[in-house]
């Protein structure tokens, strides 16, 4: 029998190198920009030449900004990995989801100036608070828990202010704009049900395996590295946008 | 150390459940890849679904850009305009106009989905000044010039029935407008122009 320190030990070699090679997947993502000056290609290319009522291509939208919205994602994962009970994932799902419905909808409406990049940088603060919490941090740093439930309403705020900044880039015509707002938000909760959906059955394999408890840590703590890499990411596009 | 006790077990999914979850998603997945996802990014609709969804317009009029965008940057290169001399542009677009005589009057119908392009050959600092109306429905339309590495955006509007106004080029080419009818039905667009240019090209 293989001693077990060396084993664990391999474990979290691989856990590193694959934590490395998404990071590098996530950064080549983010540096990819449309760069055509006459045309916009894509979800914002086609926003731009319509206008009037559009309720099921703006559903469509808001799902797969949540589905590959990978820093909403994060946070959803880290907010459900130790809940074990269908309804504790139905009162924190249903707080982030109020969270950022609802400065989603008011910073469209209003035209929330706020910079991207700042928010996309607390939206990665948020998976590297999450996953700390998760690891019990706060607990051994703080000596005590601070409120679960509140942190989900909160960072849930901010990743509804980052999504309004993004559908303001949009620029979505003002004829049709509240109806197809609140599709749009009907889509990010669809999204984020479909994401979750997946999320439980692959967590529900997890959890049933003897060693989860120990990976558990060894996820989180990929979580925290991901986080920061978001955080960072955005730090420095706030850096080189404004210099 | 961690957050959260070890899970019970009687509070975790049955393998049962999670099989039939698992299921579910696939087949989900599947659904929503054949009736959502083709038609909406794509424009292929196999099962008419995205038709009905009105998601295979967003799938055409997405490809449709991509293609252009593709050719586009073939011609150009690839350099975003820049938005300073766009904002300083701005300026020069204004819409009070006086009812002079106009040089040229240019009309044109587009179907739905159809577009046009018409230029004025102009010298750099020269000006233009135009009035147009739409009828039989609403267009969508881009004013810009691209020559020699520049290029420009004077104004972009989307389901429009009228314009007017002028603008000042910023470098020699031709400088005008990209008409393309987003619309449900045909449009007839009244161009009127005056001002310092040699010509007019029109391109479909």
């Amino acid at each position: 029998m293989k001693p077990t320190s060396i084993h664990g030990q391999s474990r979290l070699t691989h856990a590193l190198v694959f934590a490395l090679s998404l990071s590098i997947l996530f950064y080549a993502a983010g540096v990819q920009t449309a760069a055509a000056h006459d045309v916009t290609p894509g979800d914002a290319g086609y926003i731009q030449e319509i206008w009037g009522v559009h309720i099921i291509p703006f559903i469509y939208l808001g799902a797969k900004h949540m589905v590959t919205g990978y820093d909403h994602i994060l946070f959803l994962l880290g907010v459900v990995f130790f809940l074990y009970r269908m309804k504790d994932v139905a009162i924190y799902v249903s707080l982030f989801a109020l969270g950022h419905s609802v400065t989603m909808l008011f910073g469209v409406w209003y035209g929330w100036g706020i910079n991207a990049y700042i928010i996309d940088a607390i939206i990665g603060l948020s998976v590297v608070y999450k996953a700390l919490d998760n690891l019990g941090f706060f607990q051994r740093v703080l000596g005590f828990q601070p409120n679960t439930k509140a942190a989900t309403l909160i960072f849930g705020l901010f990743h509804g202010t980052g999504l309004a900044s993004k559908i303001l880039e949009y620029k979505i015509s003002p004829d049709g704009l509240l109806a197809n707002l609140l599709a749009f938000n009907v889509g990010v909760e669809i999204g984020q049900l479909l994401a979750l959906f997946v999320i439980l059955i692959v967590m529900g394999y997890w959890r049933k395996s003897p060693n989860f408890m120990r990976q558990a840590t060894i996820a989180n703590i990929i979580m925290v590295f991901l986080g920061v890499l978001l955080t960072y990411q955005q730090i420095a596009g706030y850096i080189a946008s404004t210099s | 150390m961690y957050n959260a006790p070890q899970p019970k077990l009687e509070d975790l999914p049955s393998n049962r459940q999670l099989g039939r979850m698992s299921v579910v998603a696939a087949i989900g997945a599947a659904a929503i890849g054949v009736m959502v996802y083709l038609p909406a990014e794509y424009g292929i609709d196999p099962t008419g679904i995205g038709s009905v969804l009105g998601l295979t317009e967003m799938g055409e009029i997405k490809q449709q850009l991509s293609k252009e965008a593709a050719e586009d940057e073939k011609l150009h290169g690839s350099q975003d305009s820049s938005s300073l001399v766009d904002g300083v542009l701005g300026l020069f677009v204004s819409t009070a106009q006086a009812q002079d005589a106009w040089k040229d009057v240019v009309t044109f119908t587009l179907e739905p989905g159809a577009y046009t392009e018409i230029k004025a050959t102009m010298e750099k600092g020269a000006t233009l000044t135009y009035a147009w109306m739409a009828d039989g429905g609403r267009i969508n339309f881009d004013l810009h010039a691209h020559a020699g590495g520049e290029n420009v955006t004077y104004e972009k509007g989307r389901g429009e029935t009228s314009g007017a106004g002028s603008f000042e080029t910023p470098f020699a080419g031709d400088h005008g407008w990209f008409w393309r009818n987003r619309d449900t039905s045909a449009v007839t667009v009244t161009l009127q122009l005056r001002g310092d240019y040699s010509g007019l090209v029109r391109s479909d």
